[in-house]
């Protein structure tokens, strides 16, 4: 196992920053490529690293692929060595296919990012124990990037409050610790090879992963380190210098959470001849679908009802415990966001293997109003959300595999006609099929038929999330 | 009990035609994809079916003899193929005219009649190497009855509240009683063959493989000092292949819940490289016949129909495949559920990811396994699927939800019946 080099990877990889009760990412675009240079320069030693000791603010920092090429990054070959969906970025017609993007939450619909948005080249996430602070920093940063770089679009975000998203549930509980990071071990399957999550390191298929290397020689060569896994320029039989070294791809979608809606819609399904629904039976049936209670708890070791209080219990397993689905339903969440034991019918030690290729370390704040719905309360005032994050060395293997495989096809496992039900429904069915959620019983399954989706795309981007030493290289280039 | 067959025709496409054949099958492939395609269904043993053109460029590899533009139309069929061949040119004659009027040696508009058409195709049919198929013996008529009869059942079971006492046996009971009320179901009170795994057979191939281990240790090692240490270092990634071509496949994936793939590759020109490929393919016959007959592929549960097939003077092999999913699932199945059964097959084909022992490297070198994958493959021009909606395991669930239907079972295996919904 290779150790991590933590004083180059950008903090927010291996800290979630939960203890910052405020951030807010500006997303930036590139006026003047030479003052943007001098910009990187002048923050490159600012960046939180993930060796630094955490302060009362934090600063890390991303770009999209047109933002390389804005800086001058732009020979082709060179942009051509980055990952065919980072290059390609959010927004394509295939890609539209792969994630879902429909609807309302059609690109051309989006906030930021879409092509009716003004583009995106560079993401500033400032973090900080309050808004003041996390203001003042970004006052002076601003005196530094300007006239270089201009603001397009700011979005706020702060940690889940009492980690909880807004429509209820505790969120955050599994999540995968790199091999390598000086972590202690979280342990049931969750440690995973930091080629999963960092570019330049072995993965869990033992080699290292898809790396964006500089073909043709651009910028200030010297301070950059040689391609680990032995690409050579053979003509002057020189390895390949490394950008994608120690830097990750970060994936950003802001999520528009319709909390009034998801509740109303379950507890339509719980109505008494009466019209009066239930709410106990309510939140059992969003639990169903979450795989866990709001507590956190998993069905799996509770499947009757909420133990309370806040539960991370995540030592669980499926095929062991549950390989009916009976407690957590084949089609909820969390059991196919991670199937741990039980991947496809293969042997629980191969599941596991197999899981651990398809993980992500997410990284999610929310926004909006402070708001923990429930069965009884869930009208929050205002718009709210859950800004939507991910780092993964390979977006395509991971994100958008979890994304189009787990989440949004509804042939999941032996599944008919079951997508995802938090993140996984279309918003206008396709002519002819049908989008349930299964809840497998002792007898006869129940259904609940004719999902509706109400979770809302409002805008996304592909980040290329470079080492402290590439930020300054790109500020030579 | 049907059994379902390939068929692949190869023709050469006229030299200046190759353009408006394009033109022609991208007005049917358009078609297809808005759904208002109306034809194909028209033929009732037809599963798949696909075009492809398949010229020079299709080949990332100099081909080892010389390649012309040809066609390939493939599809997977029910019951024997001079039926399935009748039906097409009698069914889709418009399609079959105006695809093959690009072709050589097609008959004229004038003298075009049902037997020198299929005389045509037969002339140009060939054979595949091998042929996996996801659901034996179900027809493209028993996969659409059984389909219907789940979404009854399902339909029924949603509406009925039994409540917390009934039995499972009870339930069981209320559905057949529910399906032989309703006519339209009358067939299913015949219970479908389902083709099992021939274990005398598989056992004879187990012990003719024990036999043979010192014949194959001595050819591995055979392989790798002559062989496998001179092969190059495959060092092409994902990023580094060529968006053009990328793009043009993706632009035709995704489209359905189920998606095709198309690929030629060529044969290293040794022969011993070209004898262990007809062994692999050997190997694969005997497993796809006997063995894997429940709907899994060397454990790959999304696979519909698969087949290799050579061409060329066996120089150069196509493979074909439909699937559930997309390809970056498809391909990752592959490597992590049969890697070393790809790394055998498509070792014997040139700038595969080097190999050690045909066991380690090829297919499990991840990063450039996906290339040489990503790289081979041929855009299909055209690709028809009758049950676009239902995923292989669903096809197979819906077989045991026929036939489990007609049994008496006890509790525990009805509680299985109706977990199948």
């Amino acid at each position: 196992m290779t150790p991590l080099e933590l004083s180059e990877i950008q903090a927010y990889l291996l800290n979630d920053y939960k203890e910052m009760g405020s951030s807010k990412y500006y997303l930036l675009q590139v006026r003047d490529a030479t003052a943007a240079k001098k910009f990187l320069t002048n923050i490159a030693d600012t960046i939180t690293h993930a060796n630094a000791t955490t302060g009362e603010t934090a600063l890390n920092l991303g770009l999209t692929s047109n933002g390389l090429t804005a800086l001058g990054y732009s020979n082709e070959e060179n942009m051509h060595s980055f990952s065919r969906e980072f290059r390609e970025g959010m927004v394509t017609p295939h890609r539209q296919r792969l994630l879902g993007d429909f609807d309302s939450s059609d690109p051309s619909n989006w906030q930021w990012g879409g092509p009716n948005n003004e583009q995106v080249d560079v993401i500033l996430m400032v973090f900080g124990k309050n808004e003041s602070i996390v203001e003042n920093y970004f006052e002076s940063l601003k005196q530094k990037f300007e006239p270089g770089l201009s603001m397009v679009h700011i979005i706020d975000g702060k940690p889940l409050p009492n980690e909880r998203e807004h429509f209820g549930f505790r969120d955050g509980i599994s999540q995968p610790v790199i091999k390598g990071s000086n972590v202690s071990p979280a342990g049931n399957n969750n440690d995973i090879d930091a080629g999963e999550f960092v570019l330049g390191y072995k993965n869990e298929y033992g080699v290292y992963p898809d790396a964006p290397l500089v073909k043709v020689a651009q910028g200030n060569l010297e301070i950059l380190s040689d391609n680990p896994g032995g690409y050579k320029n053979e003509l002057v039989d020189k390895p390949f210098k490394d950008i994608g070294l120690n830097g990750t791809y970060f994936v950003l979608r802001q999520l528009e959470q319709n909390v009034n809606g998801y509740w109303s819609f379950i507890k339509k399904q719980t109505v008494d001849e009466n019209g009066k629904p239930n709410n106990e039976e309510a939140t059992k049936i969003a639990a169903k679908m979450m795989g866990r209670w709001p507590s956190g708890a998993p069905l799996v070791t509770h499947p009757d009802r909420d133990p309370g209080g806040d539960n991370d219990d995540n030592s669980f397993s499926y095929k062991k415990q549950d390989k009916g689905g009976e407690k957590c339903p084949f089609g909820s969440h969390i059991r196919r966001m991670n199937p741990r034991d039980q991947f496809e019918e293969s042997p629980a030690w191969v599941s596991l293997k197999l899981t651990r290729r398809h993980r992500i370390i997410r990284r999610v704040r929310s926004y909006g109003e402070d708001f923990i719905g429930s069965a009884e309360n869930h009208a929050p005032n205002g718009e709210v959300g859950l800004l939507f994050g991910c780092f993964n060395a390979n977006i395509s293997k991971q994100f958008e595999f979890i994304q189009y495989t787990w989440a949004n096809s509804p042939k999941f496992k032996r599944l008919y006609d079951d997508p995802d039900p938090i993140i996984g429904v279309r918003e206008c069915p396709v002519t002819g099929t049908k989008q349930n959620f299964t809840i497998p019983q002792k007898t006869a399954n129940r259904v609940i038929p004719n999902l509706q989706s109400f979770v809302t795309v409002k805008g996304g981007a592909y980040f290329f999330f470079p080492s402290v030493t590439v930020i300054k290289f790109l500020a030579t280039v | 009990m049907i059994k379902q067959h390939p068929l692949i025709v190869l023709s050469p496409v006229k030299k200046d035609k190759a353009e408006e054949l394009d033109k022609r099958l991208r007005v049917i492939r358009e078609s297809l994809q808005q759904g208002t395609e109306t034809e194909f269904k028209k033929v009732p043993t037809l599963h798949y079916g696909r075009f492809v053109i398949l010229d020079r460029e299709s080949f990332r590899d100099e081909p080892t003899v010389p390649v012309s533009t040809r066609l390939i139309f493939s599809t997977n069929h029910d019951g024997d193929k001079d039926n399935h061949l009748t039906e097409v040119v009698t069914n889709i004659t418009n399609y079959i005219d105006d695809i093959y009027e690009c072709c050589e040696g097609y008959p004229g508009p004038g003298s075009r009649t049902t037997e020198n058409r299929k005389s045509y195709l037969e002339k140009y049919s060939i054979k595949s190497s091998a042929f996996y198929n996801g659901a034996p013996g179900r027809s493209v008529q028993q996969i659409h009855q059984e389909a219907a009869l789940r979404d009854h059942i399902w339909n029924y079971i949603k509406d009925n509240k039994w409540g917390e006492k009934a039995s499972a046996v009870d339930i069981h009971r209320n559905i057949r009683k529910e399906i032989d009320s309703n006519p339209e179901f009358e067939w299913s009170k015949q219970m479908a063959e389902v083709q099992g795994i021939k274990w005398f057979n598989f056992i004879a191939y187990g012990l003719l493989l024990i036999a043979a281990i010192p014949l194959i240790i001595a050819g591995a090692i055979y392989l790798f000092l002559f062989h496998e240490i001179w092969n190059k270092k495959q060092t092409l990634t994902l990023s580094q292949l060529d968006d053009k071509k990328v793009n043009k496949l993706k632009e035709v994936e995704d489209l359905f819940p189920q998606n095709q793939f198309t690929q030629v590759a060529v044969l290293k020109p040794t022969f011993i490289r070209r004898l262990n490929f007809q062994i692999w393919m050997m190997r694969t016959r005997v497993l796809a016949n006997n063995v894997f007959v429940h709907g899994k592929l060397l454990n790959i549960p999304t696979i519909h129909f698969a087949r290799w097939v050579l061409i060329d003077k066996n120089r150069h092999v196509l493979f074909f495949s439909n699937f559930d999913g997309n390809w970056q699932q498809y391909l990752g199945d592959f490597i992590d559920q049969s890697g070393w059964g790809l790394t055998g097959i498509f070792s014997n084909t040139v700038n595969f990811p080097k190999t050690r022992f045909m066991i380690t490297g090829g297919a499990y070198d991840e990063e450039h396994f996906l290339a040489w994958s990503r790289s081979t493959q041929v855009p299909t021009q055209v690709w028809y699927c009758p049950y676009p909606q239902l995923s292989i395991k669903n096809i197979n669930n819906n077989t045991k939800i026929r036939n489990e239907l007609r049994k008496d079972l006890n509790e525990e295996q009805a509680k299985i019946f109706l977990k199948r919904f």
